[in-house]
């Protein structure tokens, strides 16, 4: 009697240990947009959670464990347009998997030891546009069934053991126009393999990390390719040779640290003659013998990368390099920016040598043969100057962008880039910049928009720092300490009323004076976060409507009621990581604060610190009552009653007393 | 008897499920030895939940030669088009060094495995370009991260490095 009653229990407690499983996967999937994303990475999964809706359409599936995968797998998500399959341990792709995903567009295989995808096993989805598989053992391209593939635009097939690129006959082309090959084995091109590429015009090539030894002369001819990458083959004259009468718009031949790497001569180069590249990038090679002949070749170029080349110098007399309007040098060696020898590069409209290896010297005048230069990159250079920067910018009068960020401290005089009036972006993050008060370095910069200072140990006391700069839209002072934690009523504010972007935060301030803003009239964004404000501050945006505010990490406790109304008039507000009050204390606030929660960024970390029993409670969850308790009604009605009685007992005393002496 | 039997059932079919719920708490990765030699010990344990990951030294010595060679391998969990390295080393329970370094960029990949995707395997054997230096007597800490430009962890390593 007793053993079925046992078994019965234990039946019930495997049912609901079944049933916990459910709810166990119910947790992992991580909604990102309701009925639409999940996300159901690394969870060991063997197959897809009933818990899913129907209508999912992007699923992030990687990490989990499938077999096998074959027509009932994903059969209920028929909405699917992204799956992510990604080190599933998917052996065997069988049979119409796919048949009801009409939608499918994405599939990812990356990282599957696939012994075998059956014929119709990508057939179903209307237009299939990317489909990866990387490193899932392929070794002869006729492994991928070619029946779905016509709108194919994207195929990865990196890290596999492919020794040729030739696609087999019945492989669609028309669509395609990315085919990535990095790091397999093919070592060899002859014509016929890219001939096989077939009426695909415009495609990016990847051949990355693929040791090419050879190319049948002239195999990729006549054909037109938006990009190609032979990264890490160190004997360019192969690949120019292959490359004969072909046009590509970006051709990528850089090296790497861990590549065996061969000097690179001038001869090498002389191939690029026969090839129409537009632009060209050489990332980390040596180069043996560098002279103006070394570019000789490079006249039709629009764009040279030489970044981390070992360079000290270009070298001067260039000819013939009147095309070239971008030219990147970064992570090289230079002492001198003259050493550049920029006039060999007359219609340059982008330069840029960021991360020097060496400090480097501004000098004089070293650019001022780029009358057409738009974009100047000069970051992480280690760059030093007392006296910047009209001497070292002379002449570049066009200058739209400028970036000096990460250097050494720099020396700004009044008007200090009167050279460069057509700026409109400034960049002098964490650069110590030193000026003498009342200068202004960044007067009559008439187009000037976003200024960068962010970290730039400046002398927020003086008022006219930013003066005359009419259309400054965007302002970060972020990490500028103000003297005695205050913005005072007159400020450096007052001679950019143009602002819409003010970045405040990190600069240790305590309060901020109710008048400091009063001449931003456009403004839409303030960052105040990161300091130690409390709530009277808000008093400052009295004038501001609409606005972006961000006063996260301050030192707010108690927003009084005269101050909601200013609040009431933003559009988006962030308070969170501050140390908000729970008490009646605040009762209006928190009222205000719920029926206001979609106005607030961050609810989640928005949390109470006083009393100690709500520390860590979410603001929105806070309940509070604050009217009269009952302890105090029923005192308050004592008191009455014995007030009324005291009452009584006088004016009958009274009228007795009063009654006695007529 | 019967009851029995079916308790054995039932905890059959409970035990696994415990696992694939992925709620239990795991044991901690075991420390491998990345290199023990010339009179230098470099230990390391995977901080990351998800996985372990393979590294080792060549010439281990407490004069460390310029540009080591290191072998590394990896299942990654994330694209690696951006990749960076965060070191932090102490020694005594104090801090003595912080550094941030841009393994891979996009403006400049400087090795080859870089823009490699989310699944594949890596195995790296070559060069760093670390700078040669004696080490000094000691026991350090070293915690080591590698994350991309979403601040994702691709790996983290706890190392303790023992010279004498």
């Amino acid at each position: 009697m007793m053993a079925p009653d046992i078994s019965r229990f234990l039946l019930a407690v495997l049912f609901s240990a079944s049933c916990r499983v459910i709810i166990a996967s119910d947790q992992i999937c991580i909604e990102k947009e309701a009925n639409k994303t999940y996300n159901c990475e690394n969870f060991g999964l063997s197959e897809i959670p009933d818990t899913l809706p129907n209508t999912t359409e992007s699923l992030e599936f990687s990490f989990n464990f499938l077999p096998a995968i074959q027509n009932r797998t994903f059969s209920r998500l028929i909405n699917l347009t992204f799956l992510d399959l990604t080190r599933c341990q998917i052996s065997w792709i069988h049979e119409d998997t796919f048949q009801g995903h009409r939608q499918l567009s994405t599939l990812v295989l990356t990282g599957n030891p696939l012994i075998f995808m059956a014929e119709t096993s990508l057939n179903g989805p209307k237009s299939l546009k990317h489909l990866f598989l990387i490193q899932t053992g392929i070794s002869d391209l006729k492994f991928i069934p070619v029946h779905n593939l016509e709108n194919l635009e994207s195929l990865y097939l990196g890290n596999n053991h492919i020794s040729s690129m030739k696609l087999p006959k019945a492989f669609p082309t028309r669509n395609l126009q990315v085919l990535d090959f990095q790091n397999n084995a093919i070592h060899y091109f002859s014509r016929e393999d890219v001939r096989s590429l077939g009426q695909a015009t415009h495609l990016s090539l990847n051949f990355n990390s693929n040791d090419i030894k050879a190319i049948e002369p002239g195999a990729f001819g006549s054909t037109v390719f938006q990009s190609l990458n032979f990264g890490g083959t160190f004997n360019l004259s192969v690949i120019f040779d292959g490359l004969q009468n072909s046009t590509t718009q970006s051709l990528w031949l850089g090296t790497f640290e861990d590549m065996y790497d061969q000097d690179v001569s001038s001869d090498m180069l002389r191939g690029l003659c026969e090839v129409s590249v537009e632009s060209l990038n050489l990332q980390k090679h040596h180069f043996s013998d560098f002279s103006s002949t070394t570019f000789r070749c490079f006249t039709r170029l629009q764009e040279l990368d030489l970044t981390a080349t070992h360079l000290s110098e270009l070298p001067s007399g260039i000819e013939g390099m009147n095309s070239l309007k971008k030219l990147v040098l970064n992570a090289n060696n230079f002492d001198q920016l003259c050493q550049v020898n920029a006039a060999s590069f007359p219609s340059l409209t982008h330069l840029s040598i960021k991360g020097n290896m060496k400090k480097l010297q501004l000098g004089v005048g070293c650019l001022e043969k780029l009358g057409n230069l738009r974009k100047l990159d000069l970051s992480h250079s280690d760059i030093e100057a007392s006296d910047c920067c009209n001497l070292p910018l002379r002449n570049l009068s066009h200058l739209q962008s400028l970036n000096l960020s990460y250097n050494e401290p720099l020396g700004l005089q009044h008007q200090a880039f009167k050279e460069c009036p057509q700026l409109e972006l400034l960049d002098l993050a964490f650069t110590r910049l030193r000026v003498n008060p009342p200068q202004s370095p960044f007067q009559n910069l008439l187009f000037l928009q976003v200024l960068n200072l962010s970290h730039c140990f400046l002398d927020t006391s003086n008022q006219q720092l930013l003066a005359g700069l009419p259309v400054l839209r965007h302002l970060n002072l972020r990490g500028n300490p103000f003297r005695d934690g205050t913005i005072p009523k007159t400020n450096l504010f007052q001679t950019v009323g143009s602002l819409e972007v003010l970045i405040l935060s990190s600069c240790a301030l305590l309060s901020i004076d109710q008048q400091a803003f009063h001449s931003l009239r456009n403004i839409s964004h303030v960052d105040l976060s990161h300091n130690s404000l409390t709530g009277d501050s808000m008093a400052s945006l009295r004038h501001l409507k609409g606005i972006y505010l961000n006063v996260a990490a301050n030192n707010i406790r108690i927003i009084p009621p005269r101050l909601l109304p200013i609040l009431s008039q933003q559009s988006t507000i962030n308070l969170s990581h501050n140390p908000l009050d729970c008490t009646c204390s605040n009762i209006h606030f928190l009222t205000w604060f719920k029926e206001n929660l979609h106005r607030f960024e961050g609810p989640e970390d928005t949390l109470c610190t006083n009393p100690p029993s709500l520390r860590g409670v979410k603001l929105s969850d806070v309940q509070l009552s604050c009217g009269i308790t009952a302890l105090g009604i029923f005192f308050l009605i004592v008191f009455l009653f014995l007030f009324t009685v005291l009452l009584i007992f006088a004016v009958k005393y009274l009228l007795r007393w009063k009654y006695q002496h007529i | 008897m019967k009851g029995f039997t079916v308790a054995l059932l039932a905890w059959t079919l409970i035990s696994p499920c415990k696992g694939s719920s992925g709620s239990g708490s795991r044991e901690a990765w075991p420390t491998h030895i990345a290199c023990r030699d010339g009179g230098l010990e470099m230990l390391y344990q995977s901080c990351d939940p998800l996985q372990d990951f393979g590294f080792s030294v060549d010439q281990c010595s407490k004069h460390l030669k310029p540009n080591i060679n290191i072998r590394f391998g990896i299942i990654l969990r994330e694209d690696i088009k951006e990749l960076y390295l965060d070191l932090a080393l102490f020694s005594k329970g104090s801090s003595v060094l912080n550094f941030s370094y841009p393994v891979c960029e996009e403006s400049l990949p400087k090795f080859s495995f870089c823009g490699r995707r989310k699944g594949e395997q890596i195995y790296y054997a070559g060069p760093v370009n670390s700078p040669g230096f004696d080490i000094p007597e000691g026991k350090y800490q070293v915690l080591l991260e590698l994350y991309t430009e979403n601040r994702s962890t691709v790996a983290c390593a706890n190392a303790t490095v023992i010279c004498s």
